[in-house]
């Protein structure tokens, strides 16, 4: 978003015309037409995500089975939720996978996009290699993960038959499921963030880094101090959309462990998901939908308010 | 950007009109899964919601649906079709609005959380003669809530072991039969797990679990239709069976949430046994490469007890012409429907005619002996409104027992704590 609103160029009229007095038709016509062009996509926002989330802001507030009578409960959702240990440790594994997920993803795909500088041979064919995992549609990848993990698969099997030892029970075992899970999403996402990286360090002029090696400056200083700088608003962009959609993880934990052991991968989106579709309660669902509406809103704007410290547009 | 008169004006315009539209969308969005029926008694045309796996079920299930036009020339039924997940998702908030189609596919042991939208048929079963000794009594009874006949069953099955008999023979242990025991049964598996391969493959689904319960203390998940997971004999018998991972190793760590886990290892060949129902028998056949047999569970101390779970068709409350909708579920599951599906091999009929053809499909020795003995040792397994939770739960910290994580105890009471209130 931040991308958006710093690259794209001022609009309306050009400064300056001239002529003052024929200024205000053409902001006005200009203005008409831009309203007639926003409004498909004001009224989808406003259909689809305004609404919806006002009405489950009013839905939250209820006791609203599918089935059954509603009753109103003001806050007392939101007391449940808060009280609730089963939610309190969903909410701990979903700060457990961002905490993992987006530097690791963040480190991979920056050393990678790194490593594979504008002087490497055959550099397209590894950005496509590396772009595979994200287009190939989730559920196929969490399968051949599954297939990896479980006890006699392949990680498993491997070990038994070279060295004779057990692997653990990767997606049965409190402790590892959360691990497995985070391996598997970051070799899925990390293509992504790879290529908006690679985008952007191709923007580094090669004579600025040049220069800086004939003054002396070894590779981690080009790095720190030329690099750096100039990627530092698609680094941006980049964590910012990592860190909300890996509060928003879902897929992954669903198909490979269903949120098990226990409920030891369960994460926000899973429980608003049971709670709403499989067990019907949609005002806990709403509810709980709100408290990861908050987080998320919360901490984007942290991150906004936060890029003025080291996010660099002068370029 | 200061706001002048106009550009406000202009705005709250805007604001408005998206208003109203979103406001006339709403509204004209709840007419489009409408699908009530019109139409008398003898003349319909009619929705059905159901379960459906791919286009050859899809074909196979649309048959079903047409033998109730080839009954009554002036009745038509409609098959929609969802996969099992959605269908279940979709099935709740159309019953809940009132705009679910006329006849519902629903399963026994979900039968409890949407009784409330669907019609007794207990009155209509009478005035078409229907007769409920036709079909086997413990799926009937499954389809039951509160006394009261809520769906009319297609499918039926009491859950039976079943095992590989190459993996037997080749351990040199005996075929079991009708009547042998949990110590038998414990030899056996124990005998069976030997190189990579186990005797038993287990995951803590709750059929599963409750049937296992049931054959060693006799203990019921339910008492007084609340959830009662705390009662110390299920306590026990839940304990012993989470043994069989946990301290007699006769079954392997259960990884989490891949419900297809236990089906895997036994058709390929690296467990001897599973606990499985009927309606997965035939399929099951198709895919293994073994000789494959069938015994009922293991007696414990009162002997063989396991659990009935079935399928069928009820009429939603909603339903403007609830008469032709029955009529329609009596040609489904009359005799000539079942006994075509029997004859393709799917799930074991609900109705005893049909029994045999089922069993010719199937061509496996002494599955007849051991269906009857299995189905005349079994209750339908009752369950509370809230059972999706419960099964959910179950799986969740089932799977956390059984690899000894927690105690089985303390599952147990964490799924207490956090459905007991909702039964």
């Amino acid at each position: 978003m931040a991308a958006l609103n710093t690259t794209v160029a001022p609009t309306g009229t050009p400064p300056d015309r001239g002529v003052r007095a024929g200024r205000r038709p053409a902001l006005r016509r200009d203005g008409r037409y831009a309203s007639i062009f926003l409004a498909p996509s004001l009224v989808g926002l406003a259909l689809f995500t305004l609404f919806p989330t006002a009405m489950a802001l009013g839905i939250s507030l209820f006791d609203w089975p599918v089935f059954g009578d509603r009753a109103f409960r003001g806050f007392g959702n939101y007391s449940h939720l808060l009280h609730d240990p089963v939610f309190r440790r969903v909410v701990l594994n979903t700060v457990l996978f961002v905490v993992l997920y987006v530097p690791l993803n963040v480190i991979v795909s920056l050393g990678l996009a790194v490593w594979l500088g504008p002087q490497i041979r055959g550099r397209q064919v590894f950005r496509v290699l590396f772009f595979i995992p994200v287009m190939t549609p989730m559920v196929a990848n969490v399968m051949v993960w599954r297939l990896l993990f479980q006890p006699g698969g392949l990680i498993d099997g491997g070990l038994q038959s070279w060295f004779g030892i057990d692997a653990p029970n990767f997606l049965g075992s409190s402790n590892w499921a959360m691990p497995a899970i985070v391996a598997m999403s970051i070799w899925q996402g990390f293509g992504y963030n790879f290529l908006v990286f690679s985008a952007a360090i191709d923007q580094v002029p090669q004579s600025q880094l040049e220069s800086a090696q004939i003054d002396g400056a070894g590779p981690l200083q080009r790095f720190r101090y030329i690099t750096w700088p100039m990627i530092t608003p698609s680094m941006f962009f980049a964590t910012t959309l990592t860190l909300i959609t890996s509060f928003q993880v879902f897929a992954q934990p669903f198909i490979l462990t269903q949120g098990g052991p226990g409920v030891a991968t369960q994460t926000i989106v899973m429980y608003v998901y049971n709670q709403g579709w499989q067990f019907l309660q949609m005002g806990l669902a709403s509810a709980a939908g709100w408290v990861l509406f908050v987080i998320i809103m919360g901490i984007t704007a942290i991150q906004f308010v936060g890029q003025k410290r080291w996010v660099n547009y002068d370029i | 950007m200061k706001a002048t008169p106009v550009r406000a004006r202009r705005w709250a315009t805007a604001t408005l009109s998206v208003l109203a539209l979103t406001a006339v969308a709403a509204c004209g969005g709840g007419n489009s899964g409408g699908s009530s029926s019109s139409g008398s008694a003898d003349k319909a045309d009619l929705t059905w919601s159901f379960w459906i796996a791919g286009t050859e079920d899809q074909a196979a299930w649309q048959k079903v649906a047409d033998q109730a036009h080839t009954d009554h020339s002036g009745i038509t039924v409609k098959l929609q079709g969802a996969p099992w997940d959605s269908y279940w998702s979709k099935i709740g908030t159309t019953l809940a609005g009132g705009k679910s189609p006329c006849i519902v596919g629903m399963q026994s042991l979900r039968l409890a959380s949407y009784a409330g939208a669907m019609m007794p048929l207990d009155d209509l079963m009478k005035k078409y003669g229907m007769k409920a000794e036709d079909f086997d009594k413990p799926i009937m009874d499954g389809l039951k809530v509160d006394g009261k006949q809520i769906a009319i069953p297609y499918d039926s099955g009491p859950m039976v072991i079943f095992y590989n008999k190459d993996m037997f023979k080749a351990a040199g242990v005996p075929d079991p039969k009708p009547g042998w025991t949990m110590d038998e049964f414990k030899a056996a598996a124990k005998k069976l797990t030997a190189a990579g391969k186990s005797g038993l493959v287990t995951t803590p689904g709750d059929l599963g679990v409750t049937s296992w319960v049931r054959t060693m203390t006799g203990a019921e998940p339910l008492a007084d239709g609340k959830l009662n997971f705390t009662d110390p004999k299920f306590q026990q018998g839940f304990s012993q069976y989470a043994d069989f991972v946990r301290t007699d190793k006769i079954a392997p760590q259960v990884p989490g949430g891949n419900p297809d886990f236990e089906t895997q290892q036994f058709t390929g060949g690296k467990a001897a046994m599973q606990l499985n129902g009927p309606w997965s028998l035939i399929d099951t056949k198709g895919k293994v490469k073994f000789d494959l047999g069938i015994a009922p569970i293991p007696a414990g101390p009162d002997g063989s007890k396991t659990y009935t779970a079935g399928s069928g068709f009820g009429i939603a409350r909603s339903c403007k012409t609830p008469d032709a909708a029955f009529q329609a579920i009596m040609s489904m599951t009359s005799v000539k429907p079942l006994t075509t599906l029997a004859e393709a091999g799917r799930a074991y009929p609900s109705r005893t005619v049909a029994h045999p053809a089922w069993f010719t499909a199937a061509g496996i020795d002494g599955a007849k002996e051991t269906i009857d003995y299995a189905s005349e040792h079994s209750i339908p397994l009752v369950t509370s409104k809230n059972w999706v939770q419960v099964a959910d739960l179950l799986n969740r910290f089932g799977t956390q027992a059984l690899n000894g994580e927690i105690p089985p105890d303390q599952a147990l009471k964490t799924i207490q704590d956090q459905a007991g209130a909702g039964s």
